[in-house]
């Protein structure tokens, strides 16, 4: 367990007096009225890291002054949430982040608005805490919707339950939404292959390919929530474990394998916490469908969606690369997508003993 | 004019010729003469110096009610100086004869006005006019008149004298005339108002033909001292103005007929003058060939010594006068006054005023509202041709945090003993450079007073709503920030407090 991340769990009452708490009260004492600097998370502040493959902050940072009319409103939401999120950690509880726009969605008297206009202002001013605090919001005791799950041979804690994710029958165990609380006690696998798809996922599991190839299994669901993320990165970091992408030959299928490694530019200050930049992509990818030659029939055409996504992703920053120029080039010239169960077409067992080895292989893991 | 055309009579012309004058239809017609007489009876108490009390009312004549053309009674009153008997008969039954010819602002010029109003009755009911006035002598004087058109003279249908016991001086004018009143009541409404509102010192009662009672209290005794006559500017005259003082002179040189004759002429610049245009100081202005007239007049022009013309023969309102009538007819929550320090164009003086009324019970419309005057007439037909308004669009109005809802009206005044009118109709004044110059002067340095007003204002504004803001906001705040550091919400809020005190 990432010791940094349990001293800033529990010491999130701490961290937002600090950082927020203190600094109003001084500037107040000193007869200042008050402001708060955030980093600012727009886009133009994003820088990244060629060479590193790195995603950042900039320096640039807004304010929000407790003086200007068009400020308070926001610097009024900072310090509500934030002094709410201290109240919900005194009582031990572990909330939503609807709970959270619930909890401080009230009148104002001497107005017709109210506190919050909708939970989509809550979510902001979380984020902006995040980014204020240096704290995922999951730190903080804010939980979303997970939905990842894992198998494979690896021991685990969490509230005290020993868990062996080898030992899940048919199923496998669900990835909660603060892995920062599961500890790592043991584990015999050689590598991490995520794989976008909960049909694929399950099929290999049914076939035991985890055992036979001792590897651990992680599926997110489709795009992938923050608990799944972070495990896949505590997995790659904490155990050293390489990190395998497989995932639909479309712009959708390397849209997901973009948010494991990169994360997202809106969210560009999560890097660190959620990206693992040494996860590697190991298709299906454009050439791929020709490759392995699945055949016409299994597969489909653009639709105008996937072509608008795939020229946008040549225009990201992490996709500048000469292998994903080409690739997406090649798909806007084809205009051909494939699915990953495609490879049926070939043999039931095609995917999980002729694809996936192969490009294990390729990679040296196998 | 009049002798240009000596063939017909200056009656018949002008019966020929009635659309120059304003009288193009039944609505406008009762408007002209409405108008005319008001500002005759107003030109009357100037001239007396004592604020004018003028009382207008128009009757229906044909007693049915109708929406259309009719036969109305026009009867005005004031209590000005009253005309002495011997001239009411040509005062009212003559065209071109009159007071108003000489060298001095006046609200009409052509003394054709009160006239023009008389023979369009005539010719639209066959009805005399009556007239009643007295200068204040123990008698007024009353007459019943028609014009003879084709001759241009009174015919006095009866003469009656009365006593006048309480000395009372002051005309009365009625008569008869076709008009459209229904059509005309918007205009005529508007136009009693403006006239109310630049001429503050004046009590203006208006009943009109159902009976609707429109008063207009003055909110001032004080008048704008009278316009003094004056002599023409050497710049401002031409062939036919020198032609008619030759043969009134009794000067026998021309040296003593330019320093009688023309205003701010002395020995020296006369002397200057002659030597420059190569004419004899002793020269006979009687014994003048044409030839020699035109070269005298062409050479007036030319000659760059003469002084510029003084404004004492002006009157304009003043700014206190000014803003007087805009805060009792406008009610603004703000008026700027400007006062232009006098200029000159061809040899004519002139005063420009401006003034911007903002706010209070000045509705919005979706463009700037314009009120023009020129010597103290309201302006109120072909606006969109007139110099005022051409320089308004001119403006760039955001500079003055104007925008197309901001409630304003903008005022601009211009006196002169000669307004440069562009048509005969006097609805709307010329483009002159000079005017243009002082007019956008004017309005900018009301603007920049409107802008400071507003500027103050907008400030005052967020400060109340800024206020406002930390009343909602701050509990909340404290609140929190109090929750947050562990001390209690007291503390801070007091904090604040104390903090926003000294901002």
């Amino acid at each position: 367990m990432s010791e940094q991340s349990e001293l800033a769990r529990n010491q999130t009452a701490s961290i937002i007096r600090t950082k927020i708490g203190e600094p109003i009260l001084r500037q107040l004492q000193k007869g200042q009225v008050p402001e708060l600097e955030i980093l600012s998370r727009s886009m133009e502040n994003v820088d990244f890291d060629e060479n590193a493959k790195l995603l950042k902050l900039g320096s640039k940072k807004t304010t929000r002054r407790m003086s200007k009319l068009s400020e308070i409103r926001p610097f009024m939401q900072t310090v509500l949430i934030a002094n709410s999120i201290i109240e919900a950690k005194r009582e031990g509880q572990v909330v939503t982040l609807r709970d959270v726009y619930y909890a401080n969605v009230s009148p104002m008297t001497g107005s017709s608005q109210k506190t919050l206009k909708s939970q989509e202002e809550s979510n902001v001013i979380i984020q902006d805490l995040e980014v204020m605090t240096g704290l995922l919001r999951e730190q903080m005791g804010i939980i979303a919707d997970a939905k990842g799950s894992l198998v494979g041979p690896l021991t685990i804690k969490s509230r005290g339950d020993v868990i062996p994710c080898s030992k899940q029958g048919d199923g496998a165990w669900s990835i909660p939404s603060m892995v920062d609380d599961v500890e790592f006690l043991d584990t015999s696998a050689k590598f991490v292959l995520v794989i976008e798809k909960g049909t694929a996922f399950q099929r290999l599991n049914y076939g035991r390919w985890w055992k036979k190839h001792n590897a651990i299994m992680v599926e997110g669901g489709g795009q992938p929530d923050r608990g799944t993320r972070r495990m896949v990165k505590r997995l790659n970091e904490e155990l050293g474990l390489p990190v395998f992408v497989c995932c639909d030959a479309d712009p959708y299928g390397w849209h997901i394998y973009s948010v494991y490694r990169f994360g997202s530019m809106s969210l560009a200050y999560t890097f660190e916490m959620l990206a693992c930049p040494k996860a590697r992509f190991i298709g299906i990818s454009a050439s791929d469908i020709y490759k392995y030659r699945i055949p016409k029939e299994g597969l489909l055409k653009a639709e105008k969606a996937d072509l608008k996504r795939a020229e946008d992703m040549l225009k990201y920053p992490w996709f500048k690369d000469e292998f994903w120029q080409k690739e997406l080039k090649l798909f806007l010239r084809r205009q051909q997508k494939s699915e990953i169960e495609a490879l049926s077409r070939h043999s039931y067992k095609f995917l999980a003993e002729t694809y996936l080895p192969d490009k294990l292989r390729e990679h040296g893991v196998l | 004019m009049a002798q240009s055309f000596e063939e017909i009579s200056a009656a018949d012309f002008f019966y020929r010729n009635r659309d120059i004058a304003g009288f193009t239809n039944p609505a406008r017609a009762i408007f002209s003469s409405l108008r005319e007489l008001v500002e005759n009876a107003l030109d009357a108490s100037d001239l007396s110096n004592i604020p004018p009390d003028i009382y207008v009312r128009l009757s229906q004549e044909d007693g049915a009610e109708t929406e259309e053309v009719a036969v109305y009674k026009m009867r005005v009153e004031d209590n000005g100086s009253g005309i002495p008997p011997r001239h009411i008969p040509s005062a009212f039954g003559q065209v071109l004869y009159g007071s108003k010819y000489k060298l001095k602002q006046t609200r009409g010029t052509f003394g054709l006005g009160g006239k023009m109003a008389v023979l369009y009755g005539q010719i639209t009911t066959h009805k005399p006019v009556f007239i009643a006035s007295s200068t204040g002598t123990p008698r007024i004087h009353g007459y019943k008149l028609m014009i003879d058109i084709q001759r241009n003279r009174p015919l006095i249908m009866e003469r009656k004298d009365y006593l006048n016991r309480e000395r009372w001086h002051g005309t009365i004018v009625e008569f008869c005339l076709e008009g459209d009143y229904y059509r005309a009541k918007s205009k005529i409404l508007e136009y009693l108002k403006q006239t109310a509102l630049v001429t503050p010192y004046a009590n203006i009662i208006f009943t009109d033909p159902k009976g609707m009672f429109y008063r207009f209290t003055r909110g001032t005794a004080e008048m704008p001292p009278p316009p003094k006559e004056t002599l023409p500017h050497p710049y401002g005259v031409d062939v036919e103005n020198i032609q008619r003082l030759i043969r009134v002179t009794p000067c026998r040189n021309i040296l003593e007929f330019m320093k009688t004759h023309f205003h701010r002429v002395g020995e020296n610049i006369a002397r200057r003058f002659l030597e420059f245009s190569g004419i004899r100081e002793k020269r006979n202005p009687k014994k003048m060939k044409p030839q020699e007239v035109v070269k005298l007049v062409q050479m007036m022009k030319r000659f760059n010594g003469f002084l510029p013309p003084d404004a004492s023969c002006l009157s304009p309102l003043g700014e206190e006068l000014l803003k007087t009538g805009i805060l009792k007819e406008l009610k603004p929550a703000f008026a700027a006054v400007r006062q232009r320090r006098p200029a000159t164009y061809s040899g004519h003086p002139f005063v420009v005023e401006t003034a911007i009324a903002y706010g209070g019970n000045i509705p919005k419309r979706n463009d700037i509202q314009v009120y023009r005057f020129a010597n103290r007439i309201p302006l109120l037909y072909d606006e969109a041709s007139d110099v005022s308004v051409s320089v308004i669009r001119s403006i760039n109005w955001r500079r003055y945090k104007v925008s197309p809802e901001t409630p304003i009206i903008i005022l601009t005044h211009v006196c002169s003993t000669k307004v440069p009118y562009k048509t005969v109709g006097k609805e709307f004044i010329a483009d002159r450079p000079e005017v243009k110059k002082e007019i956008l002067n004017g309005i900018r340095e009301v603007a920049r007073q409107l802008q400071r007003f507003l500027t103050k204002r907008e400030y005052a504004e967020s400060q109340r709503k800024r206020l406002g803001i930390y009343d909602i906001y701050g509990p909340i705040i404290s609140r929190s920030v109090g929750g947050i550091v562990g001390l209690p919400q007291d503390e801070i809020q007091n904090l604040i407090d104390i903090t926003l005190k000294r901002q």
